[in-house]
């Protein structure tokens, strides 16, 4: 008797992707991370370029990888200065999921995709939390019924999913939990990101950078339609007090996805000016770098008031206030610090 | 557990060291038993520190040569959520606040030092994150559990880190009083101050 056994495995060439990490960073941009890293690009000079503030009212959905985005280009959202496109999809045919999946690793590029870690048995979450999460998608065994995954966030991970529960994670309807009010309520849908990098950065040069730096303090000091730069701050902030004043637990909800992104673009951002000041030795650059991170610092405090405060919106305005104007305190000095830094570069 | 730090039965108040009670100020759980993980509630997560990797509750423990005074374990409140709280001390000449301290997420606050002369002096309090992070301040990892508490699981390859932070204090005047900051996501779980050498 003969046994035709079909070649169904697909996976990329090379060493499984860079678990690219940093304490401050969600999935969002550890998954970027590793997508870059493939492509030969440094994920911080890329991620880090950009810094900026947006806030779009209405927008912020209960997802660990939301981030804001002016024209809906996420690839543009995260790295403003570099050739980098993002884009969701959905399995075209429901009869054949994994179609798109196939043809992405079969042309040796990495899939990103949105799960429920209730359902991942690597995920603390497991079986416990339903909360919206991103993953690398390296490898699918259909002979042994398995995805190879790659997570960088704790506890980073890199192995092979039983393809049953890797579908029941990214087909779940992620359904409101009360342990996790921030990323569940939000249903996967089988989304998936392509993500691209185009042309290849250029090495950063202190002209370089001083480019970048201009361009994104000139975002700050600019006003515009949209809630960006500080006067888009004031806005955000002034609408999180008074939400919080009438006892809009929603505000708060949204405060911790929202901040998230703006607190990890920071992070990254003020690394990538610390880490040049001290290659280049210019320690007014790396001074700047480090303002900045102190804004991401400054997003703790505001972000965990409103997480703890979620069931009493009201008892915590006063704090809210408070930290909203640490934070932006933290912004004026160092928009100043960048400002000065860039002028020299 | 940090290689700098040891546990002995010294008492408190040793060479230039003064532990600070802070019992009366203690306010959160952050320290949980294996069978009773759902007792802690550090972050807002409700994760909390292994009790089984962390030195016994009310011991006198040393991070790199300073003595903390370690707070009971699995008795109830462990440590200070900081929301404002004024701690005074015994009025002294000192150089350093010594804090045994973790935060949620990197945190950079602000804590105020009031003196006998009635000045007032803002220092920063920089705690680094307690869940799997570097010391990104430059503190010392004083203690760390090598696993994660969950309400109803322990969790490997997730550690749960206690850093051991300072504080100058630059005012030759004599301290009375620490108010620790308005925000939540700080923990301070032991103080001692390190007296001025005369």
């Amino acid at each position: 008797m003969t046994v035709e056994a079909t070649a169904r495995t697909y996976t990329i060439t090379g060493p499984e992707p860079e678990l690219w990490y940093r304490d401050l960073i969600s999935c969002l941009q550890a998954t970027f991370g590793s997508v870059l890293a493939r492509a030969g690009a440094d994920p911080l000079a890329v991620l880090g370029a950009g810094w900026e503030f947006l806030h779009v009212p209405g927008d912020v959905r209960s997802e660990e990888f939301y981030y804001p985005c002016a024209d809906g280009d996420l690839g543009r959202a995260l790295a403003p200065h570099h050739d980098l496109g993002a884009r969701w999809w959905q399995p075209a045919d429901e009869d054949d999921v994994w179609r798109e999946v196939r043809e992405q690793l079969a042309a040796d590029r990495l899939v990103i995709a949105a799960v429920d870690n209730f359902h991942l048995p690597f995920r603390p979450a497991y079986g416990d939390v339903h909360a919206a999460h991103l993953v690398v998608i390296h490898g699918l065994d259909e002979t042994r019924g398995v995805v190879h995954v790659s997570d960088a966030m704790p506890p980073a991970f890199r192995g092979a999913v039983p393809i049953q529960a890797f579908l029941r994670s990214w087909g779940s309807a992620n359904p409101t939990d009360v342990q996790d009010a921030f990323f569940s309520d939000s249903k996967i849908g089988r989304r998936c990101l392509d993500v691209r990098l185009g042309t290849q950065p250029a090495p950063l040069t202190p002209e370089l950078l001083g480019g970048y730096l201009r361009a994104n303090t000139e975002g700050f000091t600019t006003e515009t339609s949209a809630r960006t730069g500080l006067s888009g701050y004031d806005a955000f902030a002034a609408e999180l007090a008074e939400r919080c004043r009438a006892g809009d637990a929603g505000a708060l909800r949204e405060l911790y996805p929202f901040g998230w992104a703006m607190q990890a673009q920071a992070s990254l951002h003020g690394e990538l000016l610390r880490r040049c000041g001290r290659d280049w030795d210019d320690p007014v650059l790396a001074g700047a770098g480090r303002a900045v991170e102190s804004v991401a610092h400054a997003w703790t405090g505001l972000r965990f008031t409103g997480a703890h405060g979620l069931d009493a919106p009201r008892a915590v305005t006063a704090d809210i206030s408070h930290h909203a104007t640490l934070l932006r305190g933290a912004y004026a000095r160092a928009i100043d610090a960048v400002g000065a830094a860039a002028a020299r570069l | 557990m940090g290689h700098l730090t040891e546990i002995s039965a010294l008492p408190a108040g040793i060479g230039l060291y003064d532990t600070v009670d802070i019992s009366g100020h203690r306010n959160n759980t952050a320290i949980s038993a294996a069978t009773e993980t759902g007792a802690g509630a550090f972050n807002v997560w409700r994760n909390s520190f292994a009790a089984e990797y962390l030195p016994a509750g009310g011991s006198l423990v040393h991070v790199d040569g300073v003595p903390f005074e370690f707070p009971p374990v699995c008795e109830g409140p462990d440590n200070i959520r900081c929301a404002g709280q004024f701690i005074r001390v015994p009025e002294g000449r000192y150089d350093w606040i010594h804090v045994l301290a973790a935060s949620e997420r990197r945190s950079e606050d602000t804590v105020e030092l009031n003196f006998a002369d009635g000045s007032v002096d803002a220092e920063a309090l920089r705690v680094s994150d307690f869940w799997a992070a570097p010391p990104w301040f430059g503190e010392v990892r004083a203690f760390e559990s090598l696993v994660m508490h969950y309400p109803h699981h322990v969790q490997r390859g997730i550690p749960a880190v206690m850093w051991a932070q300072r504080v100058p204090v630059t005012r030759r005047a004599g301290l009375t009083g620490i108010l620790l900051p308005r925000n939540v996501a700080v923990h301070v779980f032991a103080l001692t101050l390190q007296r001025t050498e005369s």
